[in-house]
């Protein structure tokens, strides 16, 4: 079983080799604990640490320049019933991870599909469809808010050529969040690599079978190509609901930058969330509540609030994945 | 006896040693320090008006050879907050607006000047009375103003001719009606819009309708320091008077018009370059046009006001920029004596506001013979010095009830609030929840 | 998705009919699904254009509805470092990306060897520990870290908090998903491999230093790559940790307040965030394979 005491135990008598093996065993021990040391201490320092932190400080009132003054639960009350931007920020996320986080699955697989079918220039398609998902979330926003300007973008100035009154985009609150959406789409490239390497791996003789028991493409698609490759779809939806609780960059860049404002005065930075609260995901709330309005008591308890929510969300999606994921090839 | 005399001794020596080393070491220090003294000083301004700054400033250095001053502008709020709970903060620290003062001050962020001032015999009775307020928070005096700054009317004089306009609004209702006949559209789209009330346009301090109160008489708090936006008339009337202007316009033509707009601070400036016929901005545009577009013919005057209040004429909505000491700072005399020239000295103050065309924040600067006389510049000291003239209120929540409030009028102005009365009587109750939030409420 | 799922129905009615028939509508179906492609190709490439175009007009030009620039302004590139120290920032980004990523490869590669080839009790509760932290979102610790950093900052008189340590410092105590990782690639490494090392007499270090490390060269080229992708474009703890202080600003805060800092037009601000694509861009190139199996990798395994 352990190697290492089977090397060293096996010339010596009984009570010795016992003895051994003990002494063999505690050997053990201490290599596993040195080899897991960097990962104990990072996790007790940067983890468990702060996630006590977080639950005391959320309930006290807390701006770092004085200190901070017992409060008991009136933060999450606070939270649930008086702050205006809660729940709108609630709803924001929820849109985000039930719409566009599918979308943008449902896009790169379907462009793994056509990958996979393509007989000519894989390699370049493969390419261009990956590429954008290598430009930097900040440069990608910044481009994405230009193209979509809607006096003078480049998007709205062929919709108009062809006679189509573009909307206003990253302006209005309608359209800020499919314009995130799209930047979204247009990003796609990590997840239909995987998709493709999955689609690609499925077995040929799956497909020659069904053929043979004369099942249309639909139907080979539902019963065929989703199941095996069902392990991989549940990873990508679990990364997309992850992504899409801690997303903030592109909302935070995109509010910036189109709400405008030469932040050569001493800004107040409200423009988070611009226009009207409809890109102010939860997590830009937090970031507004402890290092914009200095309430980090308060941002401590929408922490704690994010904290249950992400571990019952993604609790429940691994407990029920075992309903639909199909587990072919083993992997351990 | 012997086994712990030997590392005793050892160790008397060891101290001994790291003592005079230490000494050593802090002699090379205090040596050092008599050389130089560093002093780091953070500022908003950037571009042209931070060249400014720089200039007033080496003239204190060369006055005083012990210091060596490094100044670093484009500073905000947020970062002058960060700094000081990191325990980063420079020596001297200025804000361009008050309304971090509450938070600054009430959590001894900066520290308290008063004893300073009464060491220094510095009196407090030379600073304008408004000034005086949005430099303190319940009576803990944290900073100075470092030239004030009030909002006016600028109108492009050759699209008024154009028009056949004779003289600037004088009323709300003027003002509408000149806004429209200035706006020029093509096929639905706006060429150039004749007044842009739109909120979180340009100007961008405030993004809701804080400039407009002493226009229309209103106030924020009562004095149990209450929130009344809704109690009082004014703000409704504000409110309607902005709205009708913007549906005259479109709401989405508005928007569609601004994003292809320049920046504000640009040259492409959009009053700059035409594309505004008047706007309320602050007397600093003044001397940004006389950098950037010398021969617009333009003309200043106080911003209209209320049908109903025509006697508030001439005032209008002042601020300024702050200045004092964060805690935690290692030359803080050093630092008082910069404080104290820069936010005191005649010379220094109007050598500043001829720089970049702010108004001079104490009673003999504003009379000094150095200021460069300018007409259409007066008009904003004249408005400054307007009994009427008020700025946005002080409170332990800094930044957080003007979030509240511009958040509520954005969405009241894209047509989101339904009834007006009891959107502001929400409002007032999540400003009065954000104050108690934050522990304090309204002085 | 029900056009692109079409070539898999085409393939099965083949055999069953006339060779004509099925030659025909091959062929229709691949000109469909190539015709598809290259719409969508064009539309993904579309954005780069544009942008490049918009980097390439004047002032004016970019305020205007014109989209082809004139004349070309190949100076703008050259402004854009004039009007930002870009190459403080990429200084910066490189430092943080640098450190980073060695820190958590020597740091990562005991605790995923432990998890994966030493069988001990509690090695699944570790490896689940490792998941949960991987999947909860940062935003859950950043405030208490955030004071942590300024309180330890305050005690030993050092600036933590406007510097890029508080970045860089976790990554040298283990990263959840490197472990993760470089776990699930140890588990690929035929057991055999190691026992033949351990006959040899080797202890379980000499052979995660030799025979392990050797073989897991793929994972941690990987591991490396989205390390730099990570920190290279990471926006979120920049900004909390040094946006007061510009002299740190890496390139993706910069960028974001490219604009604001100057009063910057949108011409240079496009050229900028060309400028700020560029290195991964060029590095995808350089390691076009690397980044499609490594990415592959992350997938496949999960």
């Amino acid at each position: 079983m352990s190697p290492a005491a089977i090397a060293e135990a096996s010339p010596a008598p009984a009570i010795d080799r016992r003895r051994a093996r003990r002494k063999a065993a505690w050997r053990r021990r201490g290599l596993v604990l040195l080899l897991m040391s960097p990962w104990l201490a990072g996790f007790s320092i940067f983890f468990g640490y702060p996630l006590v932190m977080s639950g005391y400080l959320s309930l006290t009132h807390y701006d770092l320049l004085s200190s901070p003054k017992w409060r008991g639960f009136a933060n999450y009350h606070y939270l649930f019933h008086d702050d205006p931007q809660f729940w709108p920020s609630v709803r924001n996320s929820l849109w985000f991870i039930g719409i566009a986080i599918p979308l943008q699955v449902m896009f790169a697989f379907g462009i793994a599909l056509m990958l996979a079918r393509a007989k000519r220039g894989l390699g370049f398609f493969r390419t261009v469809f990956y590429l954008p998902a290598l430009a930097p979330p900040v440069a990608a926003t910044l481009g994405f808010v230009y193209l979509l300007n809607p006096a003078n973008g480049p998007v709205n100035v062929i919709l108009g050529h062809i006679g189509i009154h573009g909307p206003l985009w990253f302006q209005s609150p309608g359209w800020s969040k499919p314009s995130l959406t799209l930047l979204q789409i247009w990003g796609v490239g990590n997840t239909m690599i995987i998709f493709l390497a999955a689609i690609l791996d499925v077995p040929q003789h799956l497909y020659e079978s069904a053929e043979l028991d004369g099942a249309g493409p639909l139907r080979r698609l539902r019963w065929v190509t989703l199941p095996t490759i069902s392990p991989v779809l549940l990873f990508a939806v679990v990364l997309g609901v992850i992504q899409g609780l801690q997303y903030f960059t592109q909302a935070y860049v995109a509010a910036n930058i189109a709400a405008g404002q030469a932040s050569q005065a001493g800004d107040t930075l409200n423009n988070l969330g611009y226009p009207q609260d409809s890109t102010l995901f939860y997590p830009v709330l937090l970031y507004q509540a402890a290092f914009v309005n200095n309430f980090m008591g308060y941002a401590c308890a929408l922490a704690i609030v994010l904290l249950v929510v992400a571990f019952a969300v993604t609790s429940i999606i691994l407990w029920n994945s075992r309903r639909w994921v199909h587990y072919t090839g083993a992997t351990r | 006896m012997r086994r712990i005399a030997v590392p005793l001794l050892a160790a008397v020596v060891l101290g001994a040693a790291v003592a005079g080393a230490a000494r050593l070491s802090s002699a090379r220090a205090d040596t050092h320090a008599a050389k130089k003294t560093k002093l780091t000083v953070w500022v908003g301004w950037s571009a042209r008006e931070l060249k400014e700054f720089k200039g007033v400033v080496a003239e204190y250095q060369a006055k005083h050879p012990e210091l060596q001053i490094k100044v670093v502008g484009s500073i905000n709020d947020t970062k002058i907050t960060n700094a000081i709970r990191s325990g980063n903060a420079p020596d001297v620290v200025s804000s361009f607006t008050s309304s971090m003062v509450g938070v600054f001050c009430g959590t001894g962020a900066w520290i308290d000047l008063m004893p300073f001032l009464k060491k220094d015999h510095v009196s407090l009775s030379q600073f304008p009375k408004t000034s005086l307020y949005y430099t303190q928070f319940k009576g803990k005096r944290c900073a100075l103003p470092l030239l004030a700054d009030s909002y006016g009317l600028y109108y492009n004089k050759t699209l008024f001719r154009k028009a056949g306009i004779k003289s600037p609004p004088k009323t709300f209702s003027e003002l509408t009606a000149d806004a429209k006949k200035l706006t020029q559209r093509s096929g639905g789209k706006i060429k150039v819009i004749g007044y842009n009330p739109f909120w979180g346009f340009y100007s961008g301090n405030f993004t809701d309708m804080t400039n407009y109160a002493p226009l229309f008489g209103a106030q924020y708090y009562n004095n149990k320091g209450k929130a009344v936006l809704a109690s009082r008339f004014a703000w409704s009337k504000v409110l309607r008077w902005q709205k009708s202007l913007i549906d005259w316009y479109g709401y989405s033509n508005v928007v569609r018009f601004q994003s292809g707009l320049g920046d504000e601070f640009s040259a492409s400036n959009a009053f700059e370059i035409g594309k505004i016929a008047m706007m309320m901005d602050g007397e600093w545009r003044v001397a940004f046009i006389k950098a950037e577009h010398p021969d617009l013919n333009y003309g200043t005057a106080p911003m209209p006001v209320d049908d109903a209040h025509k006697n508030l004429y001439g005032a209008g909505s002042v601020n300024g920029t702050i200045i004092g000491i964060p805690k935690g700072g290692h030359n803080v005399d050093q630092a008082w004596a910069l404080v104290k020239y820069l936010t005191t000295n005649d010379h220094a103050l109007a050598k500043f506001s001829n720089g970049i065309r702010n108004v001079p924040s104490t009673r003999s600067s504003g009379k000094s013979p150095e200021l460069k006389p300018d007409k259409r510049f007066a008009t904003f000291v004249r408005i400054f010095n307007n009994p009427h003239s008020a700025t946005a209120p002080i409170t332990a929540a800094g930044a957080a009830p003007g979030t509240l409030i511009g958040r509520f009028t954005v969405r009241w102005q894209a047509g989101k609030v339904k009834n007006l009365h009891q959107g502001l009587k929400t409002l007032d109750k999540q400003v009065d929840k954000v104050n108690a939030q934050a522990g304090g409420g309204v002085p | 998705m029900s056009t692109a799922s079409v070539p898999f129905g085409a393939a099965s009615v083949v055999r069953r009919r006339p060779p004509a028939a099925v030659r025909r509508q091959r062929f229709l179906v691949a000109v469909a699904n190539h015709s598809l492609l290259i719409a969508a190709a064009i539309t993904f490439l579309a954005p780069f254009a544009f942008i490049l175009l918009t980097a390439l007009m004047t002032n004016n030009q970019a305020l205007s509805s014109h989209l082809w620039p004139h004349p070309f302004r190949w100076q703008n590139f050259a402004d854009v470092f004039h009007q930002a120290p870009i190459l403080r920032w990429t200084f910066n980004t490189m430092t943080y990306s640098v450190l980073a990523t060695l820190g958590l490869i020597v740091s990562s590669v005991p605790v995923a060897y432990a998890l994966s080839r030493l069988r001990w009790r509690g090695r699944n509760v570790a490896f689940m520990i490792v998941l949960i932290a991987l999947m909860l979102p940062p935003q859950v610790t950043v405030v208490p870290l955030y004071v942590m950093w300024t309180k330890l900052g305050q005690a030993i008189g050092f600036h933590f908090v406007g510097s890029l340590w508080p970045l860089i410092i976790p990554n040298w105590l283990g990263d959840a998903f490197s472990i993760f990782l470089l776990r699930q690639f140890f588990l690929t490494i035929p057991e055999e491999y190691l026992d033949a090392a351990r006959v040899d007499g080797c202890g379980e270090l000499r052979i995660l230093t030799t025979v392990v490390l050797r073989m897991a060269k793929p994972a941690i080229a990987a591991v490396a790559l989205f390390s730099f992708l990570y920190t290279f474009n990471d926006f979120f703890l920049p900004l909390l940790y040094t946006g007061e202080n510009p002299a740190r600003w890496p390139l993706q805060v910069g960028l974001a307040q490219f604009r604001s800092l100057h009063q910057v037009q949108w011409n240079l601000t496009m050229a900028a965030t060309l400028l700020v694509m560029a290195p991964v861009i060029a590095l995808f190139f350089l390691a076009q394979r690397a980044f499609i199996e490594g990415v592959t990798l992350t997938g496949v395994k999960g």
